[in-house]
């Protein structure tokens, strides 16, 4: 190829690539917010079911804490989707006064103004209990709650777009971006991207899967099928549909597959307060199929979120092997 | 023998800690005074003096390092811990170089501050 074309295709899928990696890294941001609110929800509902002794400051600073990882959150989401910004602040805002009135009625409040869940009088006791209901309350309407808004930026940001029916286009464009960058893979039916330096610099040519150092996308292979069980020979889609972000500790599994929502995020470091998977599915998925048990599942209207959090590396390594082995190997087709 | 039981005295200018730490720390039999106002429990402590006292740090009147320090220098058998919600490396440090027994951040359970009690009530007077 003469240089000036080499040149000219380099400069055209360059920021292609980048933007992909930057909008996976951004949300792998997004999604480390959304684990520290669900850590403090965790230290709250702690204080207040276990013996604590605390003060009024804890509870003040615990909710001055979501307020603020929250605001870290919508900024996260707005990056990701800019046209859902304009909502996701109005949504913010509110659940910031809501926030503020809390602090203020209960500061304002006498002995008399109610029992927290545990039936203390103590304004200290009621205050972290009337946050919790404020965080995640089941009796609480659910756009109200710091949990409910979190689900809406979460829809946002992955699934609303695939109900407006938007996905397919996306995913024919993305696919055409990878099928010219050089980065499908020699020995698989998936695009594969080194999230730091084929963003810095797109590679020359097609890699294979041993290319990478990726703990969590070995083990996500590591039993997937992906050779002829008669002949041993490689299967190769000619149009993979799917897509792997990695690093040497992160994945991010896209599916391709217009009909097929399907987006598995994880951290495999092997610190275990930092490590998780997080899944997004369609409506239609068997998530109960396709996951290990330990995963806690939730269902909206658009789509399924799963998550499994503060868990140990060989935990996590063993559930990609067995997520792996469902997603790719034939006879699990039928999930997809 | 029965052990004699322990005088200790509470510290915070937060209602809540003392009235949930009192009932918590009596159930051993020991003796629990609790004061919001770091003053009046100087002044009660000059009266007689405490085996432990617990002491929050930030306190609008006076601090808990100045209540250590006048603790200290009142009684050398007395234990002092500190407790505070504003728990940093550096207030642990100050607390400790002047000679704090130990130092809690709240939130904590009794049952925590109780194991430090403990080993306060077993270290060897000078």
């Amino acid at each position: 190829m003469h240089i000036l074309e080499k040149l000219k295709k380099i400069s055209r899928r360059e920021p292609e690539i980048r933007a992909f990696c930057i909008q996976t890294i951004r949300f792998k941001k997004f999604l480390e917010n959304a684990r520290a609110l669900l850590d403090l929800f965790k230290d709250g509902r702690e204080k207040a079911v276990e013996d604590y002794i605390f003060d009024r400051h804890y509870v003040v600073t615990l909710i001055d804490s979501v307020v603020e990882r929250l605001g870290m959150m919508v900024y996260d989401a707005c990056v990701l989707v800019p046209k859902n910004g304009e909502e996701l602040y109005a949504g913010y805002d509110r659940l910031k006064l809501a926030a503020g009135n809390l602090i203020d009625a209960d500061a304002s409040a006498g002995k008399s103004a109610g029992v927290a869940a545990s039936g203390s009088t103590d304004p200290e006791y009621r205050l972290l209990s009337n946050a919790l209901r404020w965080f995640n309350g089941k009796d609480a309407p659910e756009p109200e709650t710091v949990m409910g808004f979190m689900k809406q930026a979460f829809l946002h940001v992955i699934a609303l777009d695939a109900a407006e029916g938007l996905a397919s286009d996306a995913a024919t464009e993305d696919q055409a971006l990878f099928e010219n960058s050089g980065v499908k893979a020699t020995d698989m039916g998936l695009y594969l991207i080194d999230l730091w330096k084929d963003a810095l610099t797109p590679p020359d040519k097609n890699r294979a899967t041993s290319d990478f150092n990726s703990v969590p996308l070995k083990h996500l292979l590591m039993d997937a099928t992906c050779r002829d069980a008669k002949t041993g020979a490689i299967n190769i889609q000619n149009d993979p549909d799917w897509v792997a972000a990695v690093t040497e500790y992160q994945l991010s599994l896209h599916s391709l597959k217009p009909d097929f929502q399907f987006r598995l995020e994880t951290l495999a470091s092997g610190y275990e307060q930092s490590d998780f998977i997080f899944i997004f599915a369609g409506k239609s998925t068997s998530l109960s199929e396709l996951l290990p048990s330990g995963f806690h599942i939730e269902t909206t209207d658009y789509g399924q979120f799963a998550w499994s959090l503060d868990i140990s590396a060989k935990i996590i390594e063993d559930s990609l092997m067995i997520i792996g082995r469902r997603l790719f190997s034939k006879s699990a087709r039928r999930l997809q | 023998m029965p052990e004699q039981p322990l005088k200790i005295m509470v510290i915070d200018d937060e209602n809540i800690v003392g009235k949930r730490l009192k009932p918590a720390l009596e159930k051993t039999g020991d003796i629990v005074e609790t004061f919001e106002d770091g003053e009046k429990a100087l002044a009660r402590f000059n009266e007689d003096p405490f085996d432990i006292v617990i002491t929050d740090i930030r306190m609008e009147k006076i601090d808990g390092i100045e209540i250590l320090e006048r603790i200290l220098a009142t009684s050398g058998r007395t234990k002092v811990i500190i407790i505070t919600g504003y728990a940093t490396v550096e207030t642990a440090r100050e607390a400790l170089s002047k000679g704090a027994f130990d130092f809690i951040a709240k939130p904590f359970k009794p049952s925590d501050l109780r194991a430090v009690i403990e080993r306060a009530s077993k270290e060897p007077r000078p």
